[in-house]
């Protein structure tokens, strides 16, 4: 089970966060200031941690990452904020987040994002096919079967496809996939991105196959093998 | 009380430069009068102390006896006495020439020295001359120097008397331009009292005359029109929240009360917290919204600017658009005018995406099926930029401006979902760009184009 600290100040967001993460399956423990939060970092393992970006006393989210960076922790780092600023997100990645999450936030994007900080961090990938289920994809030649039929995709639809592959399993919400697959920073809102699946799902499931890229409710999609 | 007081007067500006110009022009009177009234009155002595020699050096050319001749003529040529000529013996008693007396103690010889004889029964001014013959005798060479002394007078006094007029003008001159300035400067006081007291519709008095002064004020009462401008569409916008607002959270307040009260089952319960989870995520992307267009009017995100395409971004838009317009059986195309790669700007790709995805989205809200949506680029020297149209119902024209602000939906559009906040976070993306937006009908439909100057890009 994978080990989260979550560095937040305020009692109630941590209590919420930690309670998020425990129903998602994550081991949880908090920390309600940068110092005790170095501290645990340093002196335990974990997997990941939720720092927050504003934290009271003279050692702030920021300073708490540089530290950690600064004496060799590569731990995956996801910084909550109430700063929205395009400049913010770039001055938190720049100092070593690995990803950025603006407050309010959804769990399911918490969670999401957090699968995919521990899994980046557990299994570089190497690979050159990915298989799950009956759906191979060749990431050299960008062919695309299932079942043994070669599916023709539009070079998006590819990319999405190979985004959900690379996750199986676990939740993307919209505005990863818009991140990832399109590049620009922001939340559509509407149901573009749910076109875009609808579309490559109509593909993977041409002649009567089973379902295999689920909605989640709320705001994501999970792809899964059809057993 | 701001009515213009004769004490307030020496404190304007006006006043004081007056003064000071006053003051430096006297100077520069003075020194110049002086020099000419010194010059003249030197000019004159000297003029006379030659004479004096002249007359004197042809006097003792002559013999006693000629001398005397001389100066028995001199006497009736000059009954008047206005330029006698003399002899007195060595203890000063007169011998011969005009009737003159010496003063008592001798004055130096061959110098000129001023003295006074008795003329028409009263004492004249004379300036005079002596010299000592070889026999002893003193020879007086004098000259009246009334009108001299006059024509002096009179100089000195025709310069004093210009002096006062310039004075007496000058200041009044300085109290009136001071008066004046005082009188503009209380008007805008008084403006600016109004103004700091609420009525923001107040401007500054301009002047009919030009002036300094004038386009100051001209300048401030624009900058009074944009703050009224602002606190309006803040006003605005305040109401417009506390509307779009309240609405969500009167419906989540009374899903869950509704909840509360007649929720029996799970899964009734589960439905009341889906409901309401909608509702809180509406009322979240609002304020997001709201939050992302203060951010951007605010200009802060101009450092994440980079170099980019337009064409690019639109090529993207239309990609993500693409399958959306195509599912409402819209018909979407994309168009570049050929030199699209010279469409560069320096710019937040992100924002842009999101203003032209808003536009595109917004064209296939209002499209009706079978409509037809267009996105273009184009790229010249005078102009480059990006225009959505559609066939849709277009805005009207009387609305154009409205839609701009925050909240603002097109009546007819009032069930259509949305925020409302769309195209003003598309103006104000396209104001940190330095893109004009312009809505036009595209008859029929709805044309919006985002531009700039082309010469701008090379400025750029």
């Amino acid at each position: 089970m994978a080990k989260v600290l979550v560095i937040e100040d305020d009692r109630r967001s941590s209590a919420e966060i930690a309670a998020a993460l425990g129903d998602h399956g994550f081991d949880v423990e908090c920390a309600y200031t940068g110092r005790d939060g170095l501290l645990k970092a340093t002196a335990d393992k974990y997997d990941a941690i939720v720092l927050d970006r504003m934290l009271p006393g003279d050692l702030d989210g920021l300073g708490v990452l540089a530290t950690l960076r600064t004496i060799g922790i590569e731990i995956p780092v996801l910084i909550l904020s109430a700063l929205s600023g395009v400049d913010e997100r770039v001055r938190g990645l720049r100092a070593g987040g690995d990803d950025y999450l603006t407050k309010p936030f959804e769990f399911v994007e918490l969670t999401a994002r957090l699968e995919v900080l521990i899994r980046r961090q557990a299994a570089p990938q190497r690979e050159t096919v990915l298989r799950v289920g009956d759906l191979q994809v060749d990431l050299l030649t960008r062919e695309v079967r299932r079942a043994g039929r070669l599916i023709e995709l539009l070079p998006r639809e590819y990319r999405l496809l190979e985004y959900l592959m690379r996750h199986t399993g676990r939740v993307v919400t919209r505005t990863m996939l818009f991140e990832e697959v399109w590049g620009y920073h922001y939340d559509p809102q509407t149901n573009v991105i749910d076109v875009h699946i609808g579309r490559l799902r109509r593909k993977l499931e041409e002649g009567g196959l089973s379902q295999m890229i689920h909605t989640v409710r709320g705001s994501g999609y999970v792809l899964r093998g059809s057993e | 009380m701001f009515s213009v007081g004769l004490s307030d007067i020496p404190r304007t500006t006006g006043f004081r430069l007056a003064l000071l110009f006053l003051g430096l022009f006297g100077a520069a009177s003075l020194i110049l009068f002086g020099f000419m009234y010194w010059q003249t009155a030197g000019y004159l002595a000297n003029e006379l102390d030659k004479h004096f020699q002249s007359e004197m050096a042809s006097r003792l050319a002559a013999h006693s006896s000629e001398r005397m001749r001389q100066l028995e003529a001199r006497a009736t040529l000059d009954p008047d006495g206005r330029r006698p000529i003399a002899l007195f013996d060595a203890n000063g008693n007169w011998v011969a020439g005009a009737p003159a007396t010496l003063p008592s103690a001798l004055p130096p010889m061959d110098q000129p020295f001023d003295f006074t004889l008795p003329r028409d029964g009263q004492a004249a001014p004379f300036r005079g001359m002596l010299h000592r013959l070889a026999s002893g005798d003193i020879l007086l060479v004098a000259q009246d120097v009334r009108d001299m002394n006059r024509f002096r007078d009179l100089l000195r006094d025709a310069m004093a008397s210009g002096a006062l007029v310039v004075l007496v003008l000058g200041l009044a001159g300085a109290v009136i331009t001071g008066a004046g300035a005082l009188g503009r400067i209380d008007g805008v006081t008084q403006a600016i009292e109004r103004i700091v007291n609420g009525d923001l519709s107040r401007r500054l008095p301009s002047g009919r005359r030009g002036g300094d002064l004038n386009r100051l004020i001209q300048v401030v009462n624009r900058m009074l029109d944009e703050i009224q401008r602002l606190m309006e569409e803040v006003k605005g916008v305040t109401d417009d929240i506390a509307h779009d607002l309240r609405t969500p959270l009167t419906r989540l307040l009374a899903g869950l009360e509704r909840a509360h009260r007649r929720a029996a089952s799970p899964e009734e319960y589960a439905a009341a917290i889906d409901e309401a989870i909608a509702e809180t995520k509406g009322v979240l992307a609002t304020f997001g919204a709201l939050l992302r267009i203060a951010e951007v009017e605010a200009g802060a995100r101009q450092a994440g600017f980079a170099r980019l395409n337009l064409d690019t971004v639109a090529a993207d838009v239309a990609e993500l658009y693409e399958p959306v317009a195509e599912s409402k059986g819209i018909a979407f195309s994309r168009e570049n005018d050929g030199s699209a790669h010279t469409a560069e700007i320096a710019g937040d790709p992100s924002l842009l995406f999101e203003a032209i995805g808003n536009l595109v989205d917004n064209a296939i809200k209002f499209t009706p099926p079978g409509g037809r949506i267009k996105l273009r680029t184009f790229s010249a020297s005078d102009r480059l930029g990006i225009e959505v149209s559609d066939t849709g119902p277009g805005i009207p024209g009387t609305e154009r401006d409205a839609v701009l602000r925050r909240f603002h939906r097109v009546e007819k559009c009032r069930h259509t979902p949305g925020s409302g906040l769309g195209l003003s976070l598309v103006a104000a993306v396209a104001r940190l760009h330095g893109l004009h937006l312009a809505i036009e009908d595209a008859q029929p439909g709805c044309r919006v184009t985002l531009w700039r100057d082309g010469a701008a890009l090379a400025a750029a």
